[in-house]
């Protein structure tokens, strides 16, 4: 089955691709500092109503009544001291977003830590969309609706990239195309540590994937550090080895797309190997209760993150955009059991990452927020809540309008003014509003806006106002 | 049925899109059988040790091994190696990778024997008939657990209700697709846009006549109880009139009764026979077949001819005795990437892997950073490793609106991971994987003072001579640079010559 790929557009003679080297060039002239995007995307839909918790009386009680037996208590809350209280609505973040056995062991702070102190954001109710939508036009249907609602791989794919699933072309490649030839190497403007995502993929800029410790190098191949390598035993096979998986000429589409990751990966590896330098000080980690070190991948990516922002200089880069991720918010069930370690593992990672650019001086410069496929049913199933649609994210930076709740507070009822269906929230925010403000922080200009984010001009509003 | 001979590239090629690799021994008989009486002594081979009753003989069910998933890996790797069923194998996996469980995922006691069991009855079905493997595959305790059908109950007055992850996933993932397709795969359009198969309600619909599921009744914790079917306690099913689709189910009804309402249902939507047969042309032969291909493939799936719909046997014959799968193709579009394990398994099964113990301790190998990048069962997700209709940013094939799913975890990590596991595994297979598995390089041993021969031989078992000339010269001057005095010159030439070609882009395109 062939699908057309819509906006994507591939080759340089394109009347929009040489519109766009012209837009960069213009960018680049007049970028003289550093700035990074982060994308921490939650894979699996994180269940919103248990993160971001209402906490005023009224709030509460109404989050408790549809919640049920998955509820919070209330007694282990901890209300944020929000700078505004819209609708009168208090909230507070989930207990290990508030407190961890690694923020108290390592003396960092915690995500409400940062809330309090201004660094981060909450945005309450954003979702994908395709333009402001009521809830009596969506039960109409007489507005277009993103297509493949509730579906993972498709909301996915739309929230990085406003198509569903074989879209090609993500607004954080978006933004990095517009500025990416300021940057000394192209191939490090866009880079994930967290997995292939559609994000990072522009129009002209593609996504560099590194592990969670640097670049891997193929052994026993020519290199700058490996002058004279055999291949059991032999030089000239070494040699014959670098030709082969670089050198490829033939016209197989296949061979030829393969042939070229193995070049980027070749070519990418000497110039980060040496850019990379000492760790930084800031450490990377999650302890449990008793103190004991357990995994968080979400931390050695954003550790990965942090050290490539270090060697900035060393890789020519001046405006880079980052994903990393973290998976199993799919909560059907054992939310309650599982929900407060993977919102340990975002509080850590996050927190850590913060200080780390601190450590940097770049505080002011890296914005990083949360995605995720969706948000869950308010209402649950027992154990667990099912696929839902708004949710709440945060928005974290030195630059950042942070102790602050941004959007609108949606009610959480059955059959309310916001539930599209068991407690599933009809987002009063876009991520289309949500991309267009990360990307004018960025530096891409309102002319260029729709290159970045094609639906932009459905929304009369667009800048979320998320910084200061 | 008269069939036109195949040649030993031609053998090879067939055996890479049937089999989990061959050795020269098996190239040369499948070209003298060839390819329908080979499919015909593949059929009637019996179901060898299943999972489960290899893992219980290797003492894998020790109380201490409770919670470990690490046996799994090694009755995976042992069948998908060893096991002489090898087409029978290659469509477990294949299905493994469409009708997904994911060990990863599943949160059990005995994970080994629960998801083992799953891939016996995916091994039980593989050619049966698509309904009984739906039904089978939906009752398994591995799918229970993977998504959530097992502890589904019905709404009651604390306010749950029914759990959507299995009802959503069958249709989206298992039968019909999100979009109605026809015939030949390609999406039906109406004012030229693509129609949903289901909305929201269908979903929520469906959720309640899945409810009431769980362990089969005498549960006790042993390993026996994952491979058992599960059962429906009537008091958590909803007996209420529930519809999706087209299909209503009136009050009263019980669990095991609407569940095969539901099943017949998906089973008979037209779209299931395109949406099943494309994956598995993708994963058997290529990735962008044509519509037509698909469609000769969905009409078998529809009736195979003596009046049946879901007859695997027929289905699998079609794919692969259709003339797209035996042409070679000329087309620079052509083509499938071999996913990493397949990379894997063609060089060990070439060269006669085996596991003196019998233990077949070879692990996980999903990390991209030092191993494959991919394991069997393993996936991130029900979403498999990768997508059917995964499209590479930025490259020819997303402008000629190609597909390829491998190259969705084809990253700059992985395919230096991939190439550095393949070098110490070539080296030395039993001291990089710190098993006792050992392959023999007798035969080219042989021919290693040779280079013409051992570069061609080493060529045509692992690439069907899919090499370019550029490749070719390129391998073979190395190695007429490389001594043949000493046994250890010849055996590093034949490392080279194996590593080599296994490095070249050509072998690792199927076409």
């Amino acid at each position: 089955m062939r699908r057309t790929t819509g906006l994507s557009i591939a080759g340089a003679a394109t009347p929009w691709a040489v519109n766009l080297a012209a837009i960069s060039q213009a960018a680049a002239q007049s970028a003289t500092d550093y700035k990074a995007l982060v994308c921490v995307f939650l894979y699996g839909g994180n269940d919103f109503a248990n993160t971001v918790i209402p906490y005023d009386s009224a709030g509460y009680a109404e989050y408790g009544a549809i919640r049920s037996t998955i509820a919070t208590p209330r007694a282990s809350l901890v209300g944020l001291s929000s700078l505004n209280a819209p609708g009168g609505r208090q909230y507070a973040l989930a207990p290990q977003l508030t407190t961890s056995p690694s923020t108290s062991a390592l003396a960092l702070k915690s995500l409400a830590d940062l809330f309090n102190g201004g660094q981060l954001g909450v945005l309450l109710n954003v979702g994908t969309l395709v333009r402001p939508t009521t809830k009596a036009q969506y039960n109409a249907r007489s507005v277009l609706l993103p297509p493949k609602l509730f579906s993972h791989n498709d909301q996915q794919s739309f929230w990085q990239s406003s198509r569903p699933e074989g879209g090609t072309l993500g607004w954080g490649g978006g933004i990095a195309d517009l500025v990416a030839s300021g940057n000394g190497k192209s191939t490090f403007t866009c880079m994930s540590v967290g997995g292939n995502a559609v994000f990072g993929a522009g129009n002209s800029t593609v996504q560099y994937q590194v592990s969670t410790n640097g670049a891997v190098a193929v052994n026993n191949i020519p290199r700058s550090n490996l002058l004279n390598p055999k291949l059991y035993n032999s030089a000239a096979a070494a040699t014959a080895l670098k030709a082969l998986i670089t050198g490829y000429g033939g016209a197989n589409l296949l061979e030829q797309e393969y042939t070229r990751v193995v070049a980027r990966s070749v070519e990418a590896e000497e110039t980060l190997r040496v850019a990379l330098g000492a760790p930084l000080a800031t450490t990377f980690g999650s302890v449990d209760a008793t103190g004991k070190a357990i995994a968080n991948p979400l931390a050695d990516q954003l550790r990965m993150v942090a050290r490539t922002i270090k060697a900035r200089s060393g890789l020519g880069a001046k405006r880079q955009v980052f994903f990393v991720s973290l998976g199993g918010f799919d909560l059907h069930d054992y939310l309650p059991q599982k929900h407060p370690l993977l919102l340990q593992q975002v509080n850590d990672a996050m927190t850590q990452f913060y200080a780390a650019t601190v450590e940097l001086g770049v505080q002011n410069q890296v914005t990083t927020f949360t995605a995720s496929d969706f948000g869950r049913t308010a209402i649950s199933n027992g154990d667990g809540s099912d696929h839902g649609w708004g949710s709440h994210h945060f928005v974290m930076g030195g630059a950042v309008k942070g102790r602050t709740l941004h959007g609108t507070p949606p009610v959480l009822a059955n059959n309310g003014p916001d539930d599209v269906g068991q407690g599933r929230l009809l987002p009063s925010t876009s991520v289309d509003q949500l991309a267009a403000t990360l990307a004018t922080w960025f530096g891409v200009s309102a002319t260029d806006l729709p290159l970045v984010v094609p639906s932009i001009g459905n929304y009369s509003q667009k800048n979320l106002g998320l910084f200061v | 049925m008269l069939e036109a001979p195949i040649d030993l590239p031609g053998a090879a090629r067939f055996l890479a899109q049937t089999t989990f690799g061959a050795s020269r021994a098996e190239i040369s008989r499948t070209q003298q059988m060839g390819v329908n009486a080979w499919l015909d002594e593949q059929f009637a081979m019996p179901l060898g040790t299943s999972h489960f009753q290899w893992l219980k003989s290797k003492g894998h069910d020790n109380a201490s091994l409770i919670f470990s998933s690490s046996a799994f890996d090694y009755t995976v790797w042992r069948a998908f190696l060893s096991s002489p069923d090898q087409l029978r194998q290659r469509v477990v996996f294949a299905l493994s990778q469409i009708l997904v469980v994911s060990i990863n995922g599943v949160n059990s006691a005995w994970t080994p024997f629960s998801v083992g069991n799953y891939l016996d009855v995916l091994g039980a079905n593989a050619f049966g008939n698509f309904r009984t493997l739906l039904e089978q595959i939906t009752l398994t305790p591995a799918m229970g657990d993977f998504l959530n059908m097992r502890g589904n109950r019905k709404a009651d007055s604390s306010g749950r209700v029914p759990d959507e992850n299995f009802a959503r996933e069958l249709m989206q993932l298992f039968t019909i697709g999100l979009t109605e397709l026809n015939p030949d795969g390609t999406p039906r359009l109406v004012s030229g846009q693509p129609q949903d198969t289901y909305d929201l309600e269908d979903v929520t619909g469906l959720a309640r006549l899945l409810t009431g599921w769980e362990y089969a009744v005498g549960f006790d914790g042993a390993p026996e109880q994952y491979a058992t079917p599960m059962f429906c306690y009537p008091v958590r099913h909803e007996t209420g009139a529930s519809s999706f689709l087209t299909v209503s189910v009136p009050a009263g009804n019980d669990g095991p009764g609407a569940l095969k309402l539901v099943l017949d249902a998906l089973f008979a939507h037209p779209n299931t026979g395109p949406f099943i047969g494309r994956q598995l042309i993708q994963r058997l032969v290529t990735s962008n077949p044509s519509p037509a291909y698909v469609g000769r493939v969905a009409a078998v799936f529809a009736n195979n001819s003596a009046g049946v719909r879901g007859d695997m046997k027929s289905l699998i014959r079609a794919v692969l005795t259709d003339v797209e799968a035996r042409t070679v193709p000329n087309s620079v579009e052509s083509g499938r990437l071999l996913e990493p394990v397949l990379r894997f398994t063609a060089w060990a099964r070439a060269f006669g892997v085996t596991s003196p113990s019998g233990d077949w301790k070879l692990g996980n190998l999903s990390d991209p950073s030092t191993r494959l990048g991919q394991s069997p069962g393993r996936s991130s997700s029900v979403f498999n490793f990768y997508r059917p209709g995964y499209v590479p940013p930025n490259t020819s094939l997303a402008a000629g609106s190609l597909v390829a799913p491998e190259l969705q975890i084809t990253t700059e990590t992985s395919v230096a991971g991939y190439l550095n596991f393949m070098q110490s595994v070539v080296g030395n297979l039993a001291g990089t994987t710190g098993t006792d598995l050992v392959v023999d390089y007798t035969a080219l041993l042989a021919m290693a003072n040779d280079t013409n021969a051992l570069a061609g031989e080493v060529e045509l078992i692992l690439a069907a001579n899919r090499l370019s000339a550029s490749s070719r010269t390129l391998i073979r001057n190395a190695l007429g640079q490389m001594p043949i005095t000493t046994t250890a010159n010849l055996l590093d030439r034949v490392k080279v010559a194996v590593m080599l070609t296994l490095a070249s882009p050509e072998s690792m395109v199927l076409r």
